[in-house]
């Protein structure tokens, strides 16, 4: 197939499944309370995104998902690549990770309140807490992905330390590292709406939650759609950067 | 004038029970802009030796002198070396690892890329600069190899099985290209092989080594005429030198 007829073939199935939001509602298919018509959830999000109360709580949760980001980032790449060049280190502490790792974060999201309260800390030491493990995990990934060839052809020729580090590991890890940036924001993002909408009184993911509770179908939907849209962006922006850095690895 | 002088060098590898010996006094001399060839068996620590001739590796005894100085690290300028298959860094074109080691040095960039450039030029891969390695057939990344190794102008270029994966007639035209480029820059060479064929053809002297711990027991000059030519191969004299290489080997096994 050429890339054309996939490219248009992507773009009928998303109008079919928009037609399908806004049609089937409308004519009864589905019941109009549970799945509002998409037109109506299109102008909710409109009127959402007027209100001061909205604004706040997307402020919250950006500010939560960015303190936690940067958090667990450094820590986890950190630690990462401690556990792959020192021997001693990755030794005692690999099985560890990969035992914790295997475990779901959500579980402990009692403790965090508990020990933090209810408020942007608790939302933030959890949602840096499940990101850490994948970013430790990634770090490795991105560390053992250099080759020892690379390093001893840069030494023969002459290559120091600091040179070895930036000419060789840097672009040997840059594909790894950033798609371990992709996927390590989308814990992190989960992590924030778990933790807001489990327990909180601020945030978009509370304000989600109380109207699913509500059963405010166009305002919940409308949240939906706010949150994809900035989740996707962040993604396919950090996409384009890896198909950059990595056009290499074929 | 002597490019490359080997006396008395021994290695063991740390390990159990005072370690494994993996070098046993080895002595060599090469004369400046000839061209030596190693064979023996695998392990026997033909590429140990490479390593250390390359500073990247040090001996546990003996010296080895490079143009009258000994050899502590690795030194482009004085030893340029090129590796077995896939030794190219992938993220860089083929002018970019070419003009690597340069790079590392800084120095003007324009004077940079116009040796790089050269050196493409001449092991045969003109226009091909901007390719990346895996736009690249198995030759051509050897070839960029053999460029990135001279781009310094060393006067001494060490080969570590450099043809070892290509397919059998890519093998022959890279010996021949080689041997081109070498009468070109009259380079000292020293070049590690599995391949009895290949190394007659190329060498002025081949050096055979024993099985583990290494050592030179043998020393055959190839006094075949230059340039050679493939006809040579199927010569009587080719046939007795190869024949005589190979019995070394087969004895010591």
């Amino acid at each position: 197939m050429s890339q054309v007829q996939i490219v248009s073939a992507r773009l009928a199935l998303f109008a079919a499944v928009l037609a399908a939001w806004a049609l089937l509602p409308t004519y009864g298919v589905v019941d109009p309370r549970l799945l509002p018509p998409l037109g109506d959830v299109l102008s909710m999000l409109a009127r959402q995104l007027g209100r001061p109360q909205v604004h706040e709580a997307i402020g919250i949760t950006a500010l939560e998902v960015i303190v936690a980001f940067i958090i667990a980032v450094p820590i986890g790449a950190a630690l990462g690549v401690l556990a792959a060049e020192n021997d001693y280190f990755g030794q005692i502490f690999k099985p560890m990770l990969f035992y914790v790792f295997s475990v779901p974060k959500s579980i402990f999201l009692p403790m965090f309140i508990l020990v933090f309260g209810i408020g942007f800390p608790q939302k933030v030491a959890y949602a840096a807490f499940s990101t850490v493990f994948i970013v430790i995990m990634s770090a490795t990934a991105a560390v053992e992905s250099v080759k020892q060839d690379h390093v001893l052809v840069a030494r023969s020729c002459g290559a120091t330390r600091g040179q070895i580090l930036l000419r060789i590991y840097v672009p040997s890890m840059m594909p790894v590292l950033l798609e371990t940036l992709r996927i390590s924001m989308i814990f992190n993002f989960t992590g924030v709406m778990i933790a807001e909408m489990y327990a909180s009184r601020t945030g978009i993911g509370h304000l989600i939650a109380n109207w699913g509770e509500n059963f405010q179908m166009p305002e919940l939907f409308s949240g939906v759609i706010l949150l994809a849209a900035v989740a996707i962006a962040f993604n396919e922006a950090v996409r384009l950067l890896e198909g950059r850095v990595s056009k290499w690895r074929t | 004038m002597t490019a490359i002088e080997v006396d008395r060098l021994s290695h063991v590898y740390a390990g159990a029970e005072g370690g494994v010996p993996a070098l046993q006094d080895i002595s060599l001399k090469v004369e400046a802009g000839k061209f030596v060839v190693i064979v023996g068996p695998s392990g026997c620590g033909k590429t140990s030796l490479l390593m250390m001739l390359a500073g990247l590796r040090h001996q546990s005894q003996g010296t080895i002198l490079c143009d009258g100085r000994p050899i502590a690290d690795p030194d482009p300028s004085r030893v340029g070396v090129v590796f077995q298959e896939a030794s190219l860094f992938p993220w860089l074109t083929a002018l970019d690892n070419t003009e690597f080691p340069l790079a590392l040095r800084g120095g003007p960039r324009e004077e940079r890329r116009r040796r790089a450039e050269q050196m493409l030029n001449l092991v045969g891969l003109e226009g091909f600069g901007a390719r990346y390695p895996h736009e690249l057939s198995g030759g051509m990344k050897q070839r960029v190899s053999i460029a990135r190794g001279l781009v310094q102008d060393p006067p001494v270029l060490l080969m570590d099985e450099p043809f070892a994966a290509l397919d059998e007639q890519t093998r022959m035209t890279m010996g021949h290209e080689l041997l081109r480029i070498w009468s070109q820059t009259r380079k000292t060479v020293v070049f590690i092989t599995h391949s009895l064929t290949e190394a007659v053809y190329l060498a002025d002297e081949v050096l055979v080594m024993s099985p583990r711990p290494g050592r030179i027991i043998d020393r055959v000059p190839i006094p075949l005429p230059r340039p050679r030519t493939y006809e040579m191969m199927a010569t009587d004299t080719f046939g007795q030198l190869r024949e005589r290489i190979w019995q070394q080997i087969r004895k010591t096994e």
